[in-house]
């Protein structure tokens, strides 16, 4: 077929149908069923978005895997930079002496923490309150995906405990609450024991 | 499970690398390292630009992550920060182009994807390498909106702020594009 004007003779243009397409949106939507111009238009629009998304696909498959060469050369390039967070005073034996922590390793630490447990992986970690006054109550709210059918869905209670440890040995911060969300849900093969 | 960040995910390893979590990051950079290569490479026309764009397009999401306000939808984010970077890239390579031309007197680098030769010819393999012909001879402007739809999937609104027009104009070179795209195509069915 051929398309020899924008504008059929029912007066649409294939700009509306293009937008249609889009966002479903077409001034008279029953007219797209009965008009021959404008079915045939759209038949075009689709044939034309399909070879568009088999493009697409070869495209993506020739630009490779993430764990090639040239992502990897990417990677070393980015030094990425460091976010350090707040600074988190320490006790010292001398008054003379400014001890901080960051509250990147903070959150890193509880990072590790959970990642240890068997089907869980920390997402986004939040340290409520004011970690740079000594002493003042502080909740940390962890996000957490867990392995679909892992005993964690039902209670995060060891979790939370090993948290505590680690938090009380590494750090000096009073800790008030650990409050887990499971955001996500990992679909995932069983982990190899 | 700290070794399957590959399995986790996307709002978690956003998430993570909001907190400064540069394992995370990297894995987000592979999980979709490839998309915005193909969009990147489809856009300046190839891989050794691509590779600059896909670089500075990971830099800014590193610095930018913690804005990001919905964390799952971070796939898309990358989308567009890459095509962004994209089009600073070809506004950057095209200053530098008519420059170094005027020097050399001569033509500078022919524009993005703008390759005749074989894909241009009539007897096109198939239906991909004629779109890959009809849209190396399409307008810039309207490549850069059918390549940010239709590889992006970026909605009408999101192209416009990309390209610093207005959805409406987006709309009508959208439009244009695939009308001379489908005439094109259809023409060698």
């Amino acid at each position: 077929m051929s398309i020899p004007h924008d504008t059929f003779e029912c007066g649409h243009t294939l700009e509306e149908l293009s937008q249609y397409l889009d966002t479903g949106d077409f001034p008279d939507l029953r007219h797209l069923e009965t008009c021959p111009d404008c079915r045939n238009g759209l038949d075009s629009l689709r044939r034309l978005s399909t070879a568009g998304s088999e493009l697409f696909s070869k495209d993506l498959a020739e630009a490779g895997s993430g764990n090639d060469d040239w992502m990897k050369d990417i990677l070393a390039n980015l030094k990425l930079e460091l976010r350090p967070g707040r600074s988190i005073p320490l006790r010292s034996e001398h008054p003379a002496d400014t001890l901080t922590e960051t509250e990147g390793s903070v959150l890193a630490l509880v990072r590790s923490v959970t990642d240890l447990a068997p089907g869980a992986v920390a997402g986004r970690v939040r340290l409520e309150g004011d970690v740079t006054v000594p002493g003042e109550a502080i909740t940390v709210n962890l996000d957490l995906a867990v392995a679909f059918g892992n005993p964690l869905l039902g209670s995060a209670e060891a979790l939370r405990q090993d948290l505590g440890e680690a938090l009380a040995r590494h750090t000096e911060l009073n800790i008030a609450a650990i409050d887990i969300t499971i955001t996500d849900v990992i679909d995932t093969p069983r982990e190899e024991p | 499970m700290r070794d399957q960040l590959d399995l986790v995910p996307d709002a978690i390893l956003a998430g993570r690398a909001a907190d400064g979590d540069t394992a995370a990051f990297e894995a987000l950079a592979r999980r979709y390292g490839p998309h915005m290569r193909a969009c990147a490479r489809r856009l300046t026309g190839q891989y050794a630009d691509a590779d600059d764009v896909v670089q500075e397009a990971l830099v800014q999401a590193w610095k930018q992550l913690e804005s990001l306000r919905e964390p799952a939808a971070v796939k898309g984010w990358l989308l567009r920060l890459t095509g962004s970077r994209s089009i600073d890239y070809l506004r950057r390579r095209r200053n530098h182009t008519s420059l170094s031309a005027l020097e050399e007197g001569g033509a500078g680098r022919e524009p993005a994807a703008a390759a005749p030769g074989p894909e241009s010819s009539a007897v096109a393999a198939s239906g991909t390498e004629a779109l890959k012909a009809a849209l190396s001879r399409l307008p810039e402007e309207q490549r850069r909106c059918w390549v940010l739809k239709e590889f992006n999937g970026q909605s009408y609104e999101q192209i416009a702020q990309t390209l610093n027009i207005s959805p409406a104009s987006v709309r009508g070179r959208l439009a244009r594009a695939r009308i001379t795209l489908v005439r094109e195509m259809e023409g060698w069915r």
